[in-house]
């Protein structure tokens, strides 16, 4: 395990293509232990690409990124260690539709981190628990709704004890009377001090919890601030076009 | 006095608004449609046997009993001309069975290949397979058996030349002949052996599945199936003597004679049905596998599954459920297909029924007794199918 | 897949054709269709076989001739389908032809049990076996383990049987659906041994094989096959002209009367010869319900029993006529009288 003070994870001169077209352009980021960082900007700014580029779901063809210390290359090993760090929600959660809640949640601690099955089941009804479904344990996917799919996501995630927390859009495609609950459990994960990079349009959520709002715009990141900053004094005029857009 | 109205309201009730019964009336229309097959089967059943009686044709299934006369080339279970009918006709079955069994074990695992490939990164792999499908799969099969028997007939050298495939395994125009060990009881054992074998590795799995549910770690891995599934029946072997005679096929004044055979129409059937159905199974497999979202494989991955852990825990299980149903109308397929080997001489059912027929006159019985052979092959099949496909079914809300 | 619709056509006619077997159906059928549907076999020279144009050619092609020139005066008005062995008896069970005129073996379960009935012998055969000069056989006893070509659903398959379980032998089936599928198979070697009528496997060796002198045809003969025409049961009319088609063509023979001497035989003042020509008696008409020139049309159209077999079954190799020459001549053709 890396020291305290080196960064979380660490983007450098980060350049991504897909064919011609030139997704991330010299991304540098770093991000400190605990820290909570929104990431927001239009669609095909790249701010997607750019977290699922820390967890190696894409590839980067320039630059280096280095999480907890490991820098991602092609050595499977590392790949592997960053994964075991690295917990990911998605936009449409992934659940795996053909196992209960429970089981969902089961699956990758006892066939990756070998872990015996009820120990794996007593934790994972510990952190349903945490994210208050755990009366759904037994069902499947497809019983319960997209708020709840979206909470036992986090949960299968937080399964695996991961150090970091990337959460790709997570109530965009919920409907709005559910987008309150994921938040909800999303602010208690931060409260307790989880290292947490979100994709979100949720301004309310930036303003709560952000340590600071990133904005993304043509595979550049534009500006970089404090979310009271952010909103109320943005720096570019393309920060500005944006937050008029959405607010 | 409001006791009576309400019976008389009852009774009027009773009449029209049993008519106008949704009930009843769905009752009453099966009990009419049910009453006009009925009616319409014994016009026909009666009509027919009048008609036989007229023309002084014979008629029942008598004739099952009756000596057939006749040989036939792939048997799989004895039978010969001093048998019955009856039992010419299940040798037929066992060969319709045979042919239909072996060709979808062999499509499936070749589908399943090809299926893949198509998704192949490798674009001249992709491409190969590609142009496969789309070859095969546009050939009437008729054309294509007729193809492989005149390829094998035709090109396969005579038996004195046969090619030496394998040590003692041999290829010829008249098809396949392998060594078999010499009969000896010990083999019946052996054969015992391995069925032991194979429950014990059962046992196994399943012993490893309680302990990794405990500690986490998944004992045994493939040398300890391999022990059970091997080494039990070689143990039986060695117990019961290591006998070693081997009955392998030598030249004789036609053709090679000795060991276990495979004939040249079996061998065409075969090779034409595994062919044809494996397009249409790869395509399943295809449409199977991209049927699970993208999504799966990447919250696989994000948990750290390795891609064949990813396969095996996540894409297999989901992909499986969307194949199942349309794999079992191919395997019914290729069981019906398999009457085809009336073409090229292949004596499965329908040829020992058509021989039947003709030798006896019995048309109507010989057709009658064939379709109901393969409506019961059929809905067995379709049943087991269906079975496995309600155990793996999707729980939606 | 035909052979199926046969047979499911036969099954389907037998269920709803109500009481199709009255007297007279069948004459009446080719009379009010205006020619006579002849099953014949998919190609056997000598017996019958179409040529490049289509026109058939053979014994029983000529035997069918001979038959609608009984009914119509005219020896074109016959319509022939070839089939195989196992779709023959389907065929006119179902009433998709009249007669079956397609080498054809005469048994006891074939007349008595499938609703049909023979009308005479157009040709004496006897089962035999084609082999490879190459093999070094020189009898069919030293065939042991052989793979036999065979039709299957033929007499000649049962008999194969028979013959190698007498003789405490086995051999191995290579089934061939046709006569041309057997020839195939032999060339390239698939099987050793074709058997069937010894007349089918000297045409086959004439007209099938690339190389005849290649070929022997095996001395023994193992069973009896006399070949004939087959007609439906349930028309005795019908039945009764069918089988003296076949005798006028004998008896015509005996007579010496031939296509070419016809016209000054029906001038002759044998009484025998009148009668049978028709110039006396009227035995067409008043017997057999057809034409009193019947005899003189089918020999002026067709010709008789020995011109039909020079011109057919001699070509394929077989010009000793042996039991199919004339009773007179020492063979088995024998007709009861004509009058």
């Amino acid at each position: 395990m890396a020291e305290d003070n080196t960064p979380a994870v660490l983007l450098k001169n980060l350049n991504k293509w897909y064919g011609e077209f030139h997704v991330l352009r010299n991304i540098n980021l770093s991000v400190k232990r605990g820290e909570k960082i929104v990431v927001c900007g239009p669609s095909g700014s790249g701010k997607s690409t750019m977290i699922r580029c820390i967890n190696r779901l894409e590839e980067h063809q320039e630059g280096s990124i280095t999480v907890d210390g490991i820098e991602l290359t092609d050595n499977l090993k590392n790949i592997d260690a960053v994964r075991a760090e690295v917990g990911m929600v998605f936009q449409h959660f992934n659940l795996f539709p053909h196992l209960t809640v429970l089981e969902n949640c089961t699956l990758a601690p006892i066939w990756v981190k070998k872990m015996p099955r009820k120990e794996a089941e007593e934790k994972a009804m510990y952190f349903l628990d945490r994210v208050r479904i755990a009366n759904q344990a037994h069902k499947y996917p497809g019983q319960v709704s997209g708020g709840q799919q979206q909470r036992v996501a986090i949960a299968r995630s937080l399964c695996m004890s991961p150090r970091i927390m990337l959460f790709d859009e997570p109530t965009s495609a919920l409907d709005p009377e559910m987008v309150k609950e994921v938040l909800d459990t999303m602010v208690m994960l931060a409260k307790e001090g989880m290292t947490m990079l979100c994709v979100t349009h949720e301004m309310g959520f930036a303003k709560a919890v952000a340590d600071r709002v990133i904005f993304m715009d043509k595979g550049e990141i534009v500006e970089e601030n404090e979310p009271e900053e952010f909103f109320s004094n943005p720096q570019s005029p393309r920060t500005r076009t944006f937050l008029e857009q959405i607010l | 006095m409001a006791g009576k109205t309400s019976q008389s309201e009852g009774a009027s009730r009773t009449v029209s608004d049993v008519l106008h019964n949704e009930t009843f009336r769905a009752i009453l229309a099966q009990v009419i449609l049910v009453g006009a097959v009925v009616l319409a089967a014994w016009y026909l059943v009666s009509n027919t046997l009048d008609n036989l009686a007229a023309r002084q044709i014979s008629t029942g299934f008598g004739y099952l009993t009756k000596n057939a006369g006749f040989e036939i080339s792939d048997k799989f279970i004895s039978v010969s001309a001093a048998n019955s009918y009856g039992r010419a006709l299940l040798a037929g079955l066992v060969n319709t069975l045979v042919v239909s069994l072996i060709s979808i074990v062999l499509a499936s695992l070749f589908g399943t290949i090809v299926g893949i490939s198509r998704l192949s990164k490798n674009w001249l792999v992709a491409k190969l397979a590609l142009t496969y499908v789309e070859g095969v799969r546009n050939i009437p099969l008729l054309l294509q058996l007729i193809f492989w028997w005149k390829v094998i007939t035709a090109i396969a050298p005579q038996p004195r030349d046969a090619l030496q495939i394998l040590p003692e395994v041999f290829f010829s125009n008249r098809g396949l002949n392998f060594p078999l060990m010499s009969p000896d009881p010990v083999w019946g054992w052996v054969w015992l052996g391995l069925l032991v074998g194979i429950i014990g590795a059962v046992f196994i799995w399943r012993w490893a599945n309680k302990v990794q549910a405990r500690t986490g770690k998944r004992p045994g891995s493939i040398p300890l199936y391999l022990a059970s599934i091997i080494g039990v029946p070689v143990l039986v072997w060695l117990v019961g003597g290591a006998p070693t005679g081997v009955d392998a096929p030598v030249l004789g004044r036609f053709s090679l004679t000795g060991g276990g055979s495979v004939s040249t129409a079996l061998l065409a059937m075969i090779v034409g049905l595994t062919f044809y159905t494996s397009t249409f199974i790869a395509e399943i497999v295809r449409s199977g596998i991209q049927a699970v979202s993208h999504g799966q494989t990447e919250a696989g991955d994000a948990l750290g599954l390795s891609r064949r852990q990813v396969l095996r825990l996540v894409v297999l299980p989901q992909a499986l459920r969307v194949i199942i149903p349309p794999m079992t109308s191919q395997y019914l397929n290729i069981t019906k297909n398999s009457s085809l080997g009336v073409a090229i001489g292949y004596q499965e059912i329908a040829s020992i029924t058509n021989t039947t027929l003709n030798q006896t006159g019995q048309a109507i019985e010989a057709i009658a007794l064939m379709m109901v052979v393969y409506l019961s092959v059929s809905l067995t099949l379709s049943l087991l199918m269906n079975w496995y496909n309600h155990q793996i079914k999707l729980v939606e809300r | 897949m035909k052979k199926f619709g046969l047979a499911v056509l036969a099954a389907s006619a037998m269920a709803i054709g109500a009481g199709a077997a009255h007297a007279g159906t069948t004459l009446d059928a080719i009379k009010s269709r205006g020619s006579l549907k002849c099953g014949v076999s998919t190609g056997l020279a000598g017996f019958s076989i179409a040529d490049s144009q289509g026109k058939w050619t053979g014994i029983d092609v000529d035997y069918c001739r001979a038959l609608a020139t009984a009914i119509f005066g005219d020896a074109s008005k016959v319509e022939f389908s070839p089939l195989t062995a196992q779709q023959r008896f389907t065929a006119l069970q179902s009433g998709e032809i009249d007669v079956l005129s397609r080498n054809t073996t005469w048994t006891i379960t074939r007349d008595a049990s499938l609703g049909l009935e023979f009308a005479g012998v157009n040709f004496y055969d006897g089962q035999g076996f084609l082999v490879k000069k190459s093999l070094g056989v020189e009898s069919a006893k030293q065939l042991d383990g052989a793979t036999v070509c065979i039709q299957p659903g033929t007499t000649t398959e049962l008999n194969l049987a028979d013959y190698f379980r007498a003789n405490n032998m086995s051999f191995k089936p290579f089934v061939a659906e046709t006569d041309n599928v057997a020839a195939e198979a032999l060339q390239a070697g698939s099987c050793d041994v074709y058997t069937t009528d010894r007349s089918g496997l000297a045409a086959t060796r004439a007209s099938q094989l690339a190389n005849p002198a290649d070929y022997v045809i095996l001395p023994e003969v193992i069973s009896k096959e006399p070949l004939g025409p087959v007609v439906r049961r349930g028309d005795d009319d019908f039945f009764t002209i069918a089988k003296w088609t076949m005798y006028a063509l004998l008896e015509t023979e005996e007579f010496g009367i031939n296509s070419k001497n016809v016209d000054e035989m029906a001038k002759s003042t044998n009484p025998g010869i009148q009668r049978l020509l028709g110039v006396t008696d009227q035995i067409g008409s008043k017997v057999l319900g057809v034409d009193d020139k019947w005899v003189y049309n089918i020999i002026k159209q067709v010709g008789n029993y020995g011109e039909m077999y020079e011109r057919d079954i001699v070509p394929i190799g077989l010009d000793k006529r042996g039991v199919n020459d004339l009773w007179t001549k020492g063979g088995l053709m024998y007709a009861p009288p004509i009058r």
